[in-house]
């Protein structure tokens, strides 16, 4: 159990958050891999129903950022 | 290729690769001590030793300088090996006991206590630290003496004049034990990072900050190694794709052009000059604009509050006001430098934000200047909501506490009291100045500069120098913050562009179009492009694999790897290989789609593809960069982003771009300066215009004005104004008209007026809002009493018909704040305090003899405006400071007006007997609730017009087409209406110019059948796309407009019926990728 890992769904906005990932990026910040995430246009597009989606196909968790 | 065994493993490596390289390209690790990837190895430390089979023997050798031949067996961690390894490290260790290094290293191989005698050296011999002395093409070290006498030395071990400091050597001595102060003659200095403000250093090859513009690192000629002695050239031998030129040199371009703006900003005060301040002695007292970058995420201290001398968390800061403004002292400035108190407000609510509630934050102040847009309730929210300390007072030493780090003000509150305060840091709140650069560019140039060094410009046209054809805007033309600056940029856009009007279009390219291939009902066929991004993501990411990867998802039919994909012939060889292989979906996975995805659906138009059948997935930024230490996890995510992306891409659709017609007329609403003003430029600019105004003249709120703050007669220009708008054949005006609607959007609004009788329909592309204020009637202090008490506009109503009864005034008095800063008017109206003071001057001028006193709140002259304040003490005006607390008294007796007021300097009410007040009352908008829903515009609980934002789009709505400007959005003075009026025009001219518009594919569209006209999409839009569809089969279900909708998706996530969906990022899409996770 102790080895267990989250798997983590991201919805970051395009032009906040997404673009705060790529900034992570540049300053070479190290942060764990178990995270996938999904670009949409505005936080605004992330219903519910694709935060429940997230969770049935397997995802620990759920980040919306925007 | 060299085809040969390590570990029993077949591996391959280049001709002329030593064992070492191949090793570590397969992932095999091999410790080393002595090698450099920029260096040629030398075998010094032995312990890359490997164990060789050469097919008849086996035998030792250093991996990291034995060339590989075809057929040799390798064995990189055999028993042998190992054993071997540990003694390498027994005697290093018993050399250098004390080295982290070999400590760690001694651990790994289980070694507690060496069995040989200790020594107590740091060095061990590697010779890294000559080899790149040398390599740097400089010889201020080597390897002296024999044997065990042998060390890293200078010549007769003195301090040595050929070192040039660049700090090689000790950059790569893995013990610590190379120290430049023993080997350099000069002082050794770090290169301050000029980003940082110092606080970090950077290095001579850089690029200046993380978003600069080209985003590509630059050498500093004047540090580099390489310009010094020839050597070095590291940089060109790593550069993947040649780029490094050593022979660039700078060039003189000349070019012709019609017109210039000058934009050269400003440099801040350097506080240095005052030692009372001891900004060069103190390492914690540090200027805002360090401070700025010590709150950074990208900053030295990655946004981490600390203080720069131990790095401790500070739990007490003071800001100190001024500093380097409002001051008579020479090295100082006499002006207020307009940004210092809002900055200052900022950086301690931001400050508190990091450290947590419990930091302390002290802002030491002489008047506190939040005149902008909601400027004064977040100035009432710092002080009431995040506890910030507010203190009336000019601090004028800071000293060191003997002993501390910290810092001792001494500092005299209103009551006279001295207090004595301890603070971790103290932030100097420097003000704004122009640089010498700037200042010799305006001598070369010969503009007229003020007598502050900014550019001398006139209230009506702000943005114009004194010679024609150059503007000018931001901080040169005066000190000023964001929004002003933005708006004097599209003003002075708009001046260069009406002069250079006809010329439009003259020098543009019409570029190729490519015929698009209709993809429709043709089966997916997905090309992947993995990029490696020189090693960017392949030291990380095992690209290969992703691509083979990749060829095992469905409908992929194409799979690449690139060392650059974004290079000219990585993008002309994808075109082709688009062509040669029908592929009709694209995915590239590569850096950021956020950079990059513009220029790949390029290449897909390039190759006769709809740009939209793209999908890019970030396997660099957000993946090999930020997993650089598990390559394998790396990998994984690369692939499963792979997927993700394919999956996506094989729903995705082309999209059309529709282009629609602007229309090329304006409408501008509101006949005042700033409407006159927008409507003039327009007109300059070659377009026509609807000028409409509600009153039956022109003029506005100026007609009751009499001078603007740098003394120029109002109603004089006033005329001019109105004469050019008048007789401009490009201008028509509808006087004493009223909209009563307005239908369309961005390129096609048809509006309906009525003027007296008559009603009138207009058509036009763009509206500019410009209905202005209103001065508020008070409800205080006697007003409409006595008729000696007036308001601004009626004192200068006298003031224009040269009222003789002002001769006979023997004392006046202003009050300034009358309903604004209130509860129920909780901003600043921003000109009353320049209006009171330039008012009580010509008061003072008319009779010098006249008393006249100005009973304030907060003084707020800024910027150059503070030089007024000056001359009106000069003059002898008397300034007495109220609380809101304390208000003065107004009472009318036989003998005049009786003003009560507590006096802040002798703590006592003061009594004032006047023949004249003059109420400084409130400016107010007029909250026309039905121009906001004509033209779908937010508007704020003030009753202003809320623009697009509040920094960097002052001068437009968030609903395209329709543009803001003047009092309706902030109160403000007639320089600063005149440069937002221009900029208004300006952004709606970047509309008018295009002559159509292209809207973006990825839009929001309705399926009526399934609305259930709950109306919530058309409730929450904030750009008014969705609307009811008004009849048809369909009536009163929701349909959207593309042409207004941003693609933010937030009324498909709100459709309540699932009746509504995002081209681009369709349900059925953004599902495929989670299906895929």
């Amino acid at each position: 159990m102790n080895d267990w890992q989250p798997k983590i769904t991201a919805f970051l906005c395009n032009w906040c958050s997404y673009g705060a990932a790529d900034l992570a990026g540049v300053s070479r910040l190290q942060y764990p891999s178990n995270i996938r995430v999904i670009r949409v246009p505005c936080s605004a597009r992330v219903s519910p129903k694709l935060i429940l989606a997230a969770f049935r196909h397997g995802a620990d968790g759920v980040w919306v950022s925007g | 290729m060299i085809t040969f065994k390590m570990n029993g493993k077949t591996v391959q490596g280049e001709e002329g690769q030593y064992i070492l390289q191949v090793a570590q390209k397969y992932g095999i690790d091999i410790p080393t001590l002595c090698y450099h990837k920029a260096l040629e190895p030398a075998g010094m430390c032995r312990l890359c030793t490997v164990e060789l089979f050469d097919g008849r023997r086996t035998r030792f050798v250093t991996a990291c300088n034995y060339p590989i031949w075809e057929g040799m067996e390798v064995k990189t961690d055999s028993e042998a090996v190992r054993k071997g390894r540990k003694l390498i490290v027994e005697l290093l260790f018993a050399r250098c006991p004390d080295v982290p290094l070999l400590k760690n290293l001694a651990k790994k191989y289980g070694i507690v206590e060496p069995r040989f005698k200790k020594e107590q050296d740091d060095c061990i011999l590697c010779g890294l630290c000559t080899r790149i002395c040398e390599k740097m093409g400089n010889a201020a070290i080597s390897l002296t003496g024999r044997g065990t006498e042998m060390k890293v030395d200078t010549p007769f071990h003195i301090q040595t004049e050929y070192c040039m400091g660049c700090g090689a050597c000790a950059s790569v001595c893995p013990t610590g034990h190379i120290k430049l102060e023993d080997i350099s003659k000069h002082a050794v200095k770090k290169i301050p990072s000029e980003y940082d403000m110092g606080l970090k250093g950077r290095k001579p090859i850089y690029v200046p900050y993380a978003q600069a513009i080209p985003n590509i690192p630059a050498i500093d000629r004047s540090k580099c190694m390489h310009f010094k002695t020839g050597g070095c050239k590291i940089c060109a031998e790593f550069c993947g794709v040649g780029a490094i030129d050593y022979t660039q040199k700078d060039e003189i371009i000349e070019l012709e052009v019609g017109a210039i703006i000058l934009a050269p900003g400003f440099q801040p005060f350097d506080p240095s000059k005052h030692d009372t301040y001891n900004y060069a002695r103190l390492p914690n007292v540090v200027t805002s604009m360090e401070f700025e970058r010590i709150l950074s995420a990208s900053g030295p201290t990655m946004g981490h509050l600390a203080r720069m001398s131990d790095h401790k968390e500070p739990k007490k800061i003071a800001w100190l006001q001024c500093v380097g403004s409002r001051e008579i002292h020479p090295s100082d400035h006499p002006y207020c430098s307009s940004v210092c108190c809002m900055y200052a407000i900022k950086e301690a609510v931001i400050a508190k934000e990091h450290s947590g509630a419990d930091l302390e934050c002290a802002i030491f102040y002489m008047d506190m200047r939040t005149h902008g847009k909601e400027f004064e309730r977040y100035y009432d929210a710092a002080r009431e909501k995040h506890g910030v300390r507010f203190i009336r007072c000019r601090v004028h030493t800071v000293e060191g506490v003997p002993g501390t780090e910290d810092l001792s003000v001494r500092y005299a509150t209103e009551d006279g009291a001295l207090h004595k305060e301890t603070f971790d840091m103290v932030v100097l709140s420097v003000g704004l100045e122009s640089s010498p650069e700037v200042m010799e560019l305006a001598g070369k140039l010969g503009i007229d500069l003020t007598e502050s060094h900014f550019c001398r410009t006139g209230s009506f046209a702000p943005v114009a120098t004194s010679k024609e054809g150059i503007y000018v805007c931001g901080a040169f033309q005066g000190p000023k913050d964001i929004p002003q600056s933005v708006i004097e940029a599209s003003s002075a856009a708009a001046r260069a562009g009406a002069l250079l009007s006809s010329a439009r279009n003259t020098l543009t390219k019409t570029k190729e179009v490519i015929e698009q291939k209709d993809t429709r009902g043709e089966r997916p066929r997905i090309g992947v492009f993995v990029c490696h991004c020189g090693i960017n993501i392949g030291s990380v990411v095992d690209v290969p694999a992703v691509r083979d990867y990749a060829k095992t998802l469905p409908y992929v039919e194409y799979v690449a790897d690139n060392l650059y994909s974004c290079s000219q012939d990585t993008q002309d060889a994808m075109t082709q290989v688009i062509k040669a292989n029908n592929l009709n979906r694209i995915v590239v996975a590569a850096c950021t789609p956020k950079t990059h995805e513009p220029l790949f659906q390029e290449t897909l138009v390039a190759a006769g593809l709809n740009k939209y059948l793209f999908e890019m997935t970030n396997i660099r930024n957000q993946d090999s960069w930020v997993h650089k230490e598990s390559p394998s996890k790396a990998t994984v995510k690369a692939k499963d982003l792979v997927r993700m992306a394919t999956a996506k891409v094989a729903l995705m659709e082309g999209l059309p771009e529709a282009a629609l017609d602007v229309n090329q007329r304006a409408l501008v609403i509101g006949g005042g300066i700033s409407g006159m003003a927008a409507a003039k430029t327009l007109s300059d600019q070659g377009y026509q215009v609807d000028l409409i105004e509600r009153e039956p003249v022109l003029g506005g709120q100026a007609i009751n004005l009499y001078k603007t703050w740098q003394g120029e007669d109002i109603q004089e220009n006033l005329k001019t104004l109105v004469t050019s708008v008048q007789g401009d054949k490009n201008i028509e005006t509808h006087l004493g008209a009223e909209l009563t609607q307005v239908e369309g959007f961005v390129g096609n609004f048809k509006s309906t007026f009525k003027a007296g009788g008559t009603k009138g329909t207009l058509e036009h592309g763009i509206a500019v809002l410009a209905t202005g204020c209103y001065e508020h009637k008070p409800e205080e202090y006697l007003y409409g009493k006595d008729p000696r008490i007036l308001t601004h506009q009626e004192l200068d109503r006298k003031f224009i018909d040269q009222d003789s009864s002002l001769k006979r005034i023997k004392c006046a008095v202003f009050i300034q704040c009358v309903g604004s800063r209130e509860p129920e008017r909780p901003y600043c109206s921003r000109v009353c305090c320049t209006h009171s003071i330039g008012s009580a001057l010509h008061l003072k001028e008319i009779n010098p003899g006249m008393d006249v006193y100005i009973l304030n709140r907060d003084i707020r002259t800024y910027g150059e405006r503070e030089l007024l304040y000056r001359a009106a003490r000069e003059a002898g005006v008397i300034f007495i400071r109220f609380s809101r607390a304390q208000k003065p008294r107004v009472t009318v007796g036989k003998e005049g007006i009786e003003i009560e007021v507590m006096d802040h300097v002798l703590q006592r009410p003061v009594i004032v007997m006047a023949d004249l007040l003059t109420l400084a009352s409130a400016i107010v908008p007029y909250k026309d609730e039905k121009l906001a829903q004509f033209f779908k515009v937010p508007m704020s609980e003030d009753g202003f017009f809320v623009e697009a934002h509040a920094k960097l789009g002052p001068s437009q709505f968030a609903t395209d087409g329709v543009f803001l400007c003047g009092m309706a959005h902030y109160p403000k003075p007639i320089d600063e209406s005149v440069a937002q009026a221009q900029a208004a025009a300006s952004r709606a001219v970047t509309l008018l110019a295009r002559k159509n518009i292209s809207v973006s594919g990825m839009v929001a569209y309705a399926n009526p059948a399934v609305c259930s006209s709950c109306g919530v999409c058309v409730e929450i839009c904030p750009y008014s796309a969705p609307s009811f569809i008004p009849k048809g089969p369909f009536a009163g279900k929701a349909e959207i407009n593309p042409v207004l909708c941003k693609g933010c998706g937030l009324c498909v996530s709100s459709c309540r019926s699932g009746a509504l969906n995002l081209k681009g990022f369709e349900e059925g899409q953004i599902m495929a990728m989670i299906n895929e996770m």
